[in-house]
C-alpha cells in the first residue's frame, strides 16, 4: 500500500455562522479519480477553494506529497503540483490557444527576467521545452486546429477542453476538475470522459471530480464521497452509491 | 506523338527502392507532428516499409494475402501499404468513417488477416465485428491511446511492430531489395473498394503495371517533378488521392505531406501551399463558398475590388482559352492579380499550385470559370477505379472547361452505341476480387473497359460525360436528362450543400436539398432570426424564400426542361451512417429515393410549390 498523495483531516469551515465544512476527512492515493458529489451548497468547491488555499479553514490539517498545504499560500501550492480546472473557465480571450496555454506553465518557468530580455541561451533553451510540452497537450487534447485561435471566439465546448489543457500544461500531480462537464452536449460530454480516463491512464495525474451528473461521476470514478450540509456522508465504490440509504436521503429527499 | 517510356523498375515498392538509392538523403515524406512539419527521407522511407514488410511475413502474411489498413491519411498508411506490396501481398484500404458492419463486410470480403488501425475508436468497431472477421489474426494499432486494459490478443502497438521489424530487418539487410527483385508488376497489389452508390462495395485489383503505366502517361500532359509539393488529405482508401500521394511520387520524386488531422486542412494548406494538388468538386465548393461569405464581411473597398477583379478575370480567362486575348488583357491581369488574386490565392494556400486538379464527380462549370476567373486554373480530369484512377484530364496548357479533356496518351477511348464510353490501355485493372460475374460485366472479350458513363468526344479528342448511364432522368416528356448537371447548377449557391434531382417519369424536375448548416446559419444570424438547431433552421419560411431564390438563379444557367420547379428541404443532414452517403460522401440517390418516398411524393401530388 502506498501512502496517499492527499490526506484531508477533519476540516471545518465556517463564514460567519454558517458551516460549510463540518469535519470532513478525505484521503486519495496516487492515481486515483475520486468524486465528490453532493446538492448544491453541499460544500464541494469550497473543498476545493481549501486544498488550493483559496479559503483558510478554521480547523483540520491537509496533507500533500509530504508538504502540510494549509502552511502555504495559493500560488505555492500550485507550484507544489496541485492545478485547477475552474467551473468557470480562467483563459484569456485575446491570447490564442497556444498563448494560454503557455501562460499555463508560469509556474515552471524558472529564467530570470533579465535572461529573458537578453534572449540568452538558457532563455531559449527554456522557451523550446516549454513550447514542446504544450504542443503534446494540443496533441492530447486535439486541439491542432484552434493552436491560433484567440480563446475568445471559441465555442464553449471548445473553451472546457482549453480550459482542462491549461491545468494540464502545470504538470501536475494533483487536478482538481470543478464541474468539468457543465454546459457541454451529450457528445462533448463523452469525449471529456474519454479525456479525463486517458490523463488517469497514459498521465498517471491523480484527480478529484465535482460533478453533479451522477450518470457521468458513476461511470468514471474509481471511488467517490458524497457531502451533504457540510459534512461528508458516505465514501464508496460508484456501484454501491446507488445502494446508500443515506446519499438517497440527501438527493432525493427521504423515502426513496 | 512521343513514345512512352515505361518506368524501370516497375513495381511500386520498386521505385521506392529506386529513389533511395539515387536520392537516399532527399525528403521524401513530410509529416506534422508537435506543430514542426517533420522529413522522412527516401532512404528513411524505404527502411520503414522494408521493416514493416518483415514484420507482416514474420506475423504469417503471405503472397497473394489481404492486409487491411483502417485509418486517416499518415505516413504510417504508406508504409502499411508499401510494405504488404514489397511482399506480395496486397494492401485493402477502409474507409475511417465507415460504421462497424460495413468495416466488418470489407474485411471478411477481402479475408484481411492484419488489420492496421488508427486509433481506440477503430479498434473498438473491430473488436465489434470480430465474430463476423475471424481471418484477422493481427491488430496493428498507431495510437494505443484508450487501449491499454483491451484485452484481445490480437492487439499490438504500431511502436513494438516497428521496434520488432527493423530488429529483424538489421539482420537481413538485403531484404528489400530481394523482394522487389522478385515482384511481378503483373501481379494485383491493392485491393481499392469501390464506393458502391448501389448495392455493397466491389474490390477491384489494380496491379503495380496499372498503377505506373498510368502515372508515366499522367507525367506527358501534367508535369509534375522531383520539386513539387503534394497534400495528402483525401481518403487514400479511394484511388484518385492514392494517384497523388503514391503513384506520380513514386514515378516523379514529389513531395507528400501529412497535416495534422482532417480538422485543419485548411491551415495545413496555406504551410504547404502545394504545387500539385487534387480536389474533388466538394473541396472547390467549400473554398468557394467561404471566399463568398468572407467577401461579405469585408470593407467596401475590398469588395469592390474582389468584384471588379472576379469578373474581369473571367473575361480575361474566357478569352484567353478560346485563344483570342486582347492587347490590354495583360495589364489588367497582372493589376487585378497584384491587387486581389495573389492574397486570395494565398489565403486558399494555392499561390505556388501549377497542377490543381479536379475528379473523382462532376463539378459545376460555373465553379470552374469562377476558379480559372482569379487564376486557380483548374484541370478537370475523368477516371474510374477499374482504370486505376484516371484516363481522362485536361493537358495544362490547352484545358477546355465543361469537357475532362483528351484520354491519356497511349490509352483508348470509344463512345458505344448507347452513348456509353468505352476504354482500354495498360491501366485497365485485373478484375473485382471474388466476384467474376461483375469482372465479365464490366471488362469485354475485347478488354475494353465499360465505364458505366454516357460521354460525347469531338473532333479535337476532348470528351465531355453527360452523367451516370444507371441514373440518367427520363421525364415524363421523355427528355434525358442528368441529374448531376443539375444538382451541380444548384450547389453553386454556398447556402446548398447537398442536392438530389429528381424527375424520373415525372412531369416536371424537383429537387430535395440540404442547406448548408453554417452558411445559413450565419445567414440567419445576420438577419437576427433566432433559431435552434438545424432541423429548426429548415422550418423557417425565411430559408424556404433563400433556398427558392438560389433555385431560381439556378435555373438560369440550365434548359428550360431541366428547371427545377419544386423542392423540399431535408430537416437533418444527411450522413453516412444513416445510409445515406457513401463513404466519399456521395449521395446514395436510391437509397435517398426510397427512405424520402413520403416527402418525393408531397412534391408530385400536390403540385408545383
Amino acid at each position: 500500500m502506498t501512502a496517499p498523495l492527499l490526506t484531508i483531516e477533519d476540516v471545518r469551515l465556517s463564514f460567519a455562522g454558517v458551516r460549510a465544512l463540518d469535519g470532513v476527512s478525505l484521503t486519495v492515493d496516487p492515481g486515483e479519480l475520486v468524486a465528490v458529489i453532493g446538492p448544491n451548497g453541499a460544500g464541494k468547491t469550497s473543498l476545493f477553494n481549501c486544498i488550493s488555499g483559496v479559503y483558510r479553514p478554521q480547523q483540520g490539517r491537509i496533507g500533500f506529497d509530504g508538504h502540510e498545504l494549509l502552511a502555504h499560500p495559493p500560488a505555492q501550492i500550485a507550484r507544489l503540483g496541485v492545478a485547477r480546472m475552474f467551473q468557470n473557465l480562467a483563459l484569456f480571450d485575446h491570447l490564442t490557444v497556444l498563448e494560454n496555454l503557455l501562460l499555463g506553465r508560469h509556474t515552471q518557468y524558472d529564467t530570470r527576467w533579465w535572461h529573458d530580455a537578453l534572449w540568452l541561451p538558457k532563455s531559449r533553451r527554456a522557451e523550446v521545452t516549454h513550447r514542446a510540452q504544450v504542443e503534446e497537450i494540443i496533441d492530447f487534447l486535439n486541439l491542432e486546429r484552434y493552436r491560433k485561435t484567440p480563446v475568445g471566439i471559441l465555442p464553449y465546448g471548445v473553451l472546457k477542453r482549453v480550459e482542462l489543457g491549461r491545468a494540464l500544461c502545470m504538470e501536475p500531480k494533483l487536478l482538481l476538475l470543478d464541474e468539468p462537464a457543465a454546459g457541454l452536449n451529450q457528445e462533448e460530454t463523452e469525449d471529456l470522459a474519454r479525456y479525463l480516463l486517458d490523463i488517469k491512464e497514459e498521465m498517471g495525474i491523480t484527480q478529484i471530480l465535482i460533478e453533479h451528473e451522477l450518470r457521468f461521476v458513476l461511470e468514471l470514478a474509481d471511488r467517490v464521497a458524497v457531502l451533504d450540509f457540510g459534512r461528508k456522508i458516505a465514501d464508496c465504490a460508484p456501484h454501491e452509491v446507488r445502494q446508500n440509504a443515506a446519499v438517497s436521503q440527501a438527493y432525493v429527499g427521504g423515502g426513496a | 506523338m512521343a513514345v512512352i517510356q515505361e518506368l524501370d523498375p516497375p513495381t511500386l515498392p520498386g521505385r521506392l527502392g529506386y529513389y533511395a538509392e539515387t536520392r537516399p538523403e532527399r525528403v521524401a515524406l513530410r509529416v506534422k507532428r508537435m506543430g514542426i512539419w517533420q522529413p522522412y527521407t527516401w532512404r528513411e522511407y524505404r527502411d520503414e516499409v522494408a521493416a514493416c514488410g518483415l514484420m507482416l511475413q514474420e506475423l504469417g502474411v503471405a503472397n497473394t494475402d489481404h492486409v487491411a489498413i483502417l485509418s486517416d491519411n499518415r505516413p504510417e498508411w504508406l508504409f502499411a501499404d508499401l510494405g504488404g506490396q514489397l511482399i506480395g501481398a496486397r494492401s485493402v484500404g477502409i474507409y475511417q468513417t465507415n460504421p462497424p458492419e460495413d468495416v466488418a463486410y470489407v474485411v471478411s470480403h477481402s479475408q484481411s488477416k492484419v488489420v492496421f488501425a488508427e486509433d481506440q475508436e477503430q479498434v473498438d468497431k473491430l473488436i465489434e465485428v470480430a465474430d463476423q472477421t475471424p481471418s484477422v489474426t493481427h491488430i496493428v494499432v498507431f495510437e494505443p491511446r484508450g487501449t491499454r486494459d483491451y484485452e484481445d490478443p490480437r492487439l499490438m502497438t504500431w511502436d513494438d511492430f516497428r521496434a520488432q521489424g527493423t530488429a529483424l530487418l538489421a539482420k537481413s539487410p538485403h531484404f528489400f531489395a530481394d523482394s522487389t527483385a522478385a515482384l511481378d508488376p503483373e501481379a494485383p497489389t491493392m485491393v481499392v473498394y469501390t464506393s458502391g452508390t448501389t448495392g455493397q462495395p466491389k474490390g477491384a485489383l489494380i496491379s503495380s503495371r496499372n498503377a505506373l503505366t498510368q502515372s508515366v502517361r499522367i507525367l506527358q500532359v501534367m508535369p509534375v517533378q522531383e520539386c513539387d509539393q503534394v497534400l495528402s488529405y483525401l481518403p487514400l482508401c479511394h484511388v484518385a488521392e492514392k494517384i497523388f500521394s503514391v503513384f506520380l511520387p513514386l514515378s516523379s520524386g514529389a513531395v507528400v505531406h501529412f497535416g495534422e488531422s482532417i480538422e485543419t486542412v485548411r491551415a495545413d494548406l496555406r504551410e504547404v501551399s502545394p504545387t500539385v494538388f487534387l480536389g474533388v468538386p466538394r473541396i472547390w465548393e467549400k473554398m468557394h463558398a467561404s471566399v463568398s461569405l468572407k467577401m461579405k464581411d469585408a470593407s467596401w473597398l475590398k469588395r469592390v475590388l474582389y468584384e471588379w477583379a472576379s469578373a474581369a478575370g473571367k473575361d480575361i480567362s474566357e478569352r484567353r482559352l478560346a485563344g483570342r486575348p486582347k492587347v490590354l488583357d495583360r495589364l489588367t491581369w497582372w493589376l487585378a492579380d497584384f491587387l486581389v488574386f495573389r492574397p486570395l490565392q494565398e489565403k486558399l494556400g494555392m499561390r505556388r499550385c501549377a497542377v490543381p486538379v479536379t475528379g473523382a464527380a462532376p463539378i459545376s462549370p460555373d465553379l470552374l470559370s469562377w476558379f480559372h476567373g482569379v487564376g486557380i486554373r483548374i484541370l478537370e480530369g475523368f477516371g474510374q477505379t477499374e482504370c486505376a484512377g484516371v484516363s481522362h484530364v485536361n493537358p495544362v496548357t490547352q484545358p477546355v472547361l465543361g469537357t475532362v479533356g483528351r484520354v491519356l496518351p497511349g490509352l483508348e477511348c470509344v463512345v458505344a452505341e448507347d452513348g456509353e464510353l468505352l476504354i482500354r490501355g495498360p491501366n485497365v485493372f485485373c478484375g473485382y476480387l471474388h466476384n467474376d460475374e461483375a469482372t465479365a460485366a464490366t471488362i469485354d472479350a475485347d478488354g475494353w473497359l465499360h465505364t458505366g458513363d454516357i460521354g460525347t468526344i469531338d473532333d479535337d479528342g476532348y470528351t465531355r460525360i453527360t452523367g451516370r448511364k444507371k441514373e440518367i432522368i427520363i421525364t415524363a416528356g421523355g427528355k434525358n436528362l442528368s441529374p448531376e448537371k443539375i444538382e451541380n447548377a444548384l450547389k453553386m449557391s454556398p447556402y446548398i450543400k447537398e442536392a438530389v434531382a429528381i424527375g424520373d417519369r415525372r412531369k416536371f424536375i424537383s429537387a430535395l436539398i440540404q442547406i448548408d448548416g453554417e452558411a445559413v446559419g450565419d445567414w440567419a444570424t445576420r438577419r437576427e432570426l433566432a433559431f435552434t438547431s438545424f432541423a429548426d433552421l429548415t422550418r423557417r419560411p425565411e430559408v424556404d424564400e433563400l433556398v427558392k431564390t438560389a433555385i431560381n438563379e439556378a435555373n438560369d444557367r440550365l434548359a428550360r426542361v431541366e428547371h427545377v420547379r419544386a423542392f423540399r428541404l431535408f430537416d437533418k443532414e444527411l450522413h453516412q451512417d444513416d445510409g445515406e452517403l457513401t463513404a466519399t460522401q456521395k449521395v446514395r440517390r436510391r437509397a435517398v429515393a426510397e427512405i424520402y418516398e413520403a416527402l418525393i411524393e408531397s412534391i408530385y401530388t400536390k403540385g408545383s410549390s
